[in-house]
């Protein structure tokens, strides 16, 4: 039968993308210019799904706040993981929530509709416990596994060897019983994994591969949703009217005459964008994003309520809410080292991540791959270099 | 102020429909209900309680009847009792009422009904209503002129709907208190309020004041007091019926605290233009008033003071009255422009004040966030807040929404020397509110002083009124006492309620004379050991005498008094919450109050 319910786990908080994750769960950043969950509700509300579970945990006002108790229709159920104690523990909290088979998503990662369906097709014809499975290059950042006949004979977390070629895709069908499995699986760490109890089931029942390829890219470090608006901007997932090829724009913002939009661009609602500014390509702008005259915005996820002031240049920036930087602020951009907690990840493409309500006061340029936490204050003609942590006062 | 509901066409889900639309118009009050349902005769069901009290009465009941009418009440005349619940009967029982209101001729008529042998069985107004249909049954007429008839009696507010035993049909009528009819396929609705029907339809009729509606199997017909049918448009609502759901909220009012940033992006969409320092609300046409008055009751008369200092800094006389007040000891109007501030739009004590000014030939404005709604109809010009349904007995979103439209408002049809640092301010606004819900320490505060004995809360300026609309908050969801006061009052008699155990509430921002002169007034009360409480942008150095502070970006006053409210709306939440406070539905109150 048909699934039609779906628990999306939306519940931590995404370290690895600290500082953008101070005030909002890893779904909640942007892919372009809507949070990466609404794409994941899109991609299920597309497939069918007729009723929604989001389990909610870390900063889940802010889930509740942006969805509210529907979305395109669909009821949204929210249940609450108060400690992130693993991906199978955040799902047994959904079981009361739930009473036949079930979908089970991550809420931080993009796919297609089609895999989804494809998945559902799987369970539907064999009633068998049925997962995505990607092909992908890199299998020891993610859970590998073995597939023999359609079916899963072994499933590896970050395999260290490299002969694995597909990866667990985080789609999963599932019938009720798994509630019962999750209880039965060993804690690590006291923590209950999903992957764990998969390898449970496999023990005693058939566990499907349901091999797809469509779009399937989630965010892991800061860098990464600039590459994640690239795609969703390539495959025209956005819902502003399209004013030229390429070309979104909402119809509540204001773009001046002699602004220049360059495609692939989106601009969200209330967005004000003054004279001979050149936005794109490759640049989402959030809610009430103002950018100011004359200003340059390249390759950059700018989400609500930033404000650039005049003659600025921001290339391979991300900029998280409500965060303000001055006239003449400058981003250029470019490969960089970048360290995330204690390791160094070198030549990524990082002009600066700003994170929610800093305020560079103008002047201030950014030395590639700078990091600055939330409610950073910069003084004006200051030169950014690394990172600078939360409420900091730089001043020179 | 009660909520009305009738259906035509549900069959055998006829009861579980009504039971479903009193659930969604609890809001509208909640101190007893009931249903009654006609076929070859009348049968009903009420007492006194919440819906689920209705519920397991009728757990063991079986009511059958393809139409039927339902009604929650809010008292004003008698107790909260089973008797005084409504439907009310006749003395045969064949006829049942529901009525929205007050029929103020209730005691001559209920004379006149006894004195002809009638008996009563409770003390509301309304029982006067089925004696008098069945006077005119008796006398020879159908059910329709029957009720007709007995509504042609009624002196007051009143919406009514009722059933008669052997005819399939509901009717109703209004005056003064809303009706909404909703259309589906196959069945016909009315009710005091769209949520009642919003699962079923989203075709609406509003009917006006002084209409006859009939309802029946072969649909519906609207008439004039003369029975000649009016030709009535069919209106589209546009919000989704799970907006009133709580989405993951323990209570309707965090939610919709929690959805200010939101109400405020959608009051602001369209309207402001930063880069050109413009406002647009061009549907309101050319006002530019030449005096304003303000008049609105409760959380809006608080907006309504905050709109009245706008346009008096933009060098425009300009006051806020109370509306009970205004609307029977009018001041002189002159060329003012009346503005009445209602967020149901249904306020009876508001739409009586409009209608006074109207009488005067003044042009008025209503300032509200239900579209069709009594004061939207009935003034010149409509400004809608945008803010959505709320649901909560105490106003929150819609306040912050009524105070950044009456920014538009003033910054339409005036001019200020700072427009363009408002409608810069008005922008940053969403943001600034997520901040503060983000990073509010106002949970800490309500632990620490919920034990308080009274919460005071002063403010100058922009901020006088959120002083006095954060105390209001306190008293209704947490019934403590508390009272807001400008700042300068304080020592000219409050302050001798001030003790060690009466926090008190501070707003400063910025650093000018206003500021500095209420960081004096807090000195005063820091020194009878009050607890103080900062909401501060810390520009002053009120922190240095402040036990606690709840920080605020810094930004426009005007701005700001709205960033200072969402802080104190916290407090009181967490403060009723801790002391387990029925939050949503405080005892005595009811959402929008449409008696005077």
């Amino acid at each position: 039968m048909h699934i039609d319910t779906a628990v999306v786990l939306a519940a931590g908080e995404g370290t690895r993308l600290r500082p953008l994750t101070r005030n909002r769960p890893k779904p909640m950043l942007p892919a372009a210019n809507r949070p990466i969950l609404e794409h994941v509700f899109d991609a299920l509300v597309e497939a069918g799904i007729e009723q929604l579970v989001a389990v909610v945990g870390f900063k889940r006002d802010r889930v509740q706040d942006h969805f509210g108790p529907t979305y395109r229709g669909v009821p949204i159920t929210y249940v609450t993981q108060h400690k992130q104690l693993g991906s199978g523990h955040a799902l047994l909290q959904a079981r009361a929530a739930v009473d036949g088979p079930l979908l089970v998503m991550n809420g931080d990662r993009l796919v297609d509709a089609g895999t989804i369906e494809a998945v559902d097709a799987s369970y539907d014809e064999t009633g068998d416990t049925s997962i995505a499975v990607v092909e992908r290059q890199d299998t020891s950042r993610y859970g590998a596994v073995q597939v023999r006949d359609r079916d899963i004979v072994e499933i590896v977390e970050k395999p260290q060897e490299d002969d694995y070629r597909l990866i667990n895709g985080g789609v999963y069908a599932f019938d009720a019983d798994v509630f019962d499995a999750i209880d039965e699986t060993t804690r690590h760490a006291g923590e209950l994994a999903l992957t764990d109890t998969i390898e449970l089931l496999l023990e005693t029942d058939r566990v499907r591969a349901v091999e797809v390829d469509g779009m399937w890219v989630d965010a892991t470090y800061p860098w990464d949703l600039l590459t994640v608006a690239c795609e969703v901007l390539a495959r025209g997932r956005v819902v502003e009217s399209a004013r030229d090829e390429r070309v979104w724009v909402d119809d509540s913002a204001r773009v001046h005459d002699d602004a220049v939009l360059q495609a692939p661009v989106v601009v969200g609602p209330d967005c004000e964008i003054g004279p001979d500014a050149v936005i794109g390509p490759d640049v989402a702008l959030g809610r009430n994003v103002t950018v100011g005259a004359n200003t340059v915005v390249q390759h950059s996820v700018l989400d609500a309520d930033t404000r650039v002031d005049p003659s600025s240049t921001l290339i391979d920036t991300v900029t998280g809410q409500d965060v303000t930087l001055g006239a003449a602020t400058v981003a250029p951009g470019g490969p960089a080292d970048v360290q995330v907690g204690t390791e160094v990840f070198e030549d990524q493409q990082l002009g600066a991540v700003v994170a929610d309500r800093a305020d560079a006061r103008g002047d201030v340029s950014f030395v590639p791959g700078s990091l600055v936490g939330p409610n950073a204050r910069i003084a004006t003609g200051v030169t950014v270099d690394g990172t600078v942590p939360e409420d900091a006062e730089v001043v020179r | 102020m009660c909520g009305i509901i009738g259906c035509v066409g549900r069959g055998d889900e006829t009861l579980d429909t009504l039971v479903h639309g009193l659930s969604k118009l609890e809001y509208r009050g909640y101190d007893s209900a009931g249903v009654a349902l006609s076929s070859d005769h009348v049968e009903i069901c009420k007492n006194s309680g919440k819906i689920d009290d209705l519920r397991e009465a009728l757990s063991d009941r079986t009511l059958s009847g393809s139409v039927g009418i339902g009604h929650t009440r809010w008292s004003t005349h008698g107790p909260p009792t089973d008797a005084n619940a409504h439907p009310h009967q006749d003395c045969h029982g064949d006829v049942a009422v529901v009525h929205n209101g007050i029929i103020e001729n209730y005691q001559s008529l209920r004379d006149e009904l006894v004195a002809a042998g009638h008996t009563f069985t409770s003390d509301t107004d309304t029982e006067v209503v089925p004696h008098l249909i069945e006077d005119a049954l008796e006398a020879g007429s159908d059910p329709e002129d029957a009720v007709r008839e007995a509504i042609s009696r009624l002196e007051g507010s009143y919406a009514v709907a009722a059933v008669v035993a052997g005819c399939d049909a509901v009717f109703a009528a209004r005056n003064d208190s809303p009706l909404v009819l909703g259309l589906a396929e196959d069945a016909t609705f009315l009710a005091s309020d769209v949520p009642a029907f919003r699962d079923f339809t989203d075709q609406v009729v509003y009917l006006a004041d002084g209409e006859f509606a009939r309802l029946d199997a072969d649909g519906w017909t609207v008439t004039d007091s003369d029975g000649s049918v009016v030709e009535k448009d069919v209106d589209t609502v546009e919000w989704d019926p799970e907006e009133t759901g709580k989405s993951g909220y323990e209570h309707y009012m965090l939610k919709e605290i929690h959805e200010q940033p939101r109400a405020l992006r959608q009051c602001l969409r369209g309207r402001v233009d930063e880069l050109s320092g413009t406002v647009d609300i061009g549907d309101l046409g050319d006002l530019s008033p030449t005096g304003v008055q303000f008049v609105a009751c409760g959380t809006s008369y608080h907006a309504a003071l905050h709109g009245a200092q706008l346009f008096r800094e933009a060098g425009i006389p300009s006051q806020a009255f109370l509306a009970s007040e205004y609307a029977t000891a009018t001041p002189p109007i002159g060329d003012a422009l009346v503005v009445g501030v209602t967020q149901s739009g249904e306020t009876a004590d508001t739409l009586s004040a409009l209608r006074a000014a109207r009488r005067r030939g003044a042009r008025t404005l209503a300032v509200t966030n239900v579209v069709g709604s009594t004061a939207a109809r009935e003034c010149d010009h409509a400004l809608y807040i945008r803010a959505g349904p709320e649901i909560g007995v105490a106003a929150t979103k819609t306040f912050a929404s009524q105070l950044a439209a009456l920014n538009l408002l003033a910054l339409g049809t005036s001019s200020t020397g700072d427009a363009r640092q408002v409608i810069s301010a008005l922008r940053d606004l969403p943001g600034h509110v997520q901040e503060i819900l983000d990073e509010s320490a106002a949970q800490e505060i309500a632990e620490i002083y919920q034990d308080a004995d009274a919460y005071f809360f002063i403010g100058r300026g922009y901020h006088e009124p959120v002083a006095l609309e954060g105390a209001l908050k306190m008293k209704e969801i947490t019934y403590k006492h508390a009272e807001g006061f400008a700042a300068g009052e304080l020592k000219h008699g409050p302050l001798a309620l001030v003790t060690e155990n009466t926090p008190v509430f501070a707003i400063v921002t910025g650093d000018d004379e206003r500021a500095r002169k209420t960081v004096g007034n807090v000195k005063e009360v820091e020194a009878r050991d009050a607890p103080v409480v900062a909401i501060t942008d810390g520009q002053s150095d009120v922190s240095r005498y402040a036990d606690h502070v709840l920080e605020l970006p810094e930004t426009h006053p005007r701005a700001a008094a709205v960033l200072a409210n969402i802080h104190l709306q916290l407090v009181s939440y967490h403060t009723a919450a801790l002391l387990g406070r029925n939050i949503d539905k405080p005892r005595n109150l009811a959402k929008s109050v449409t008696v005077e």
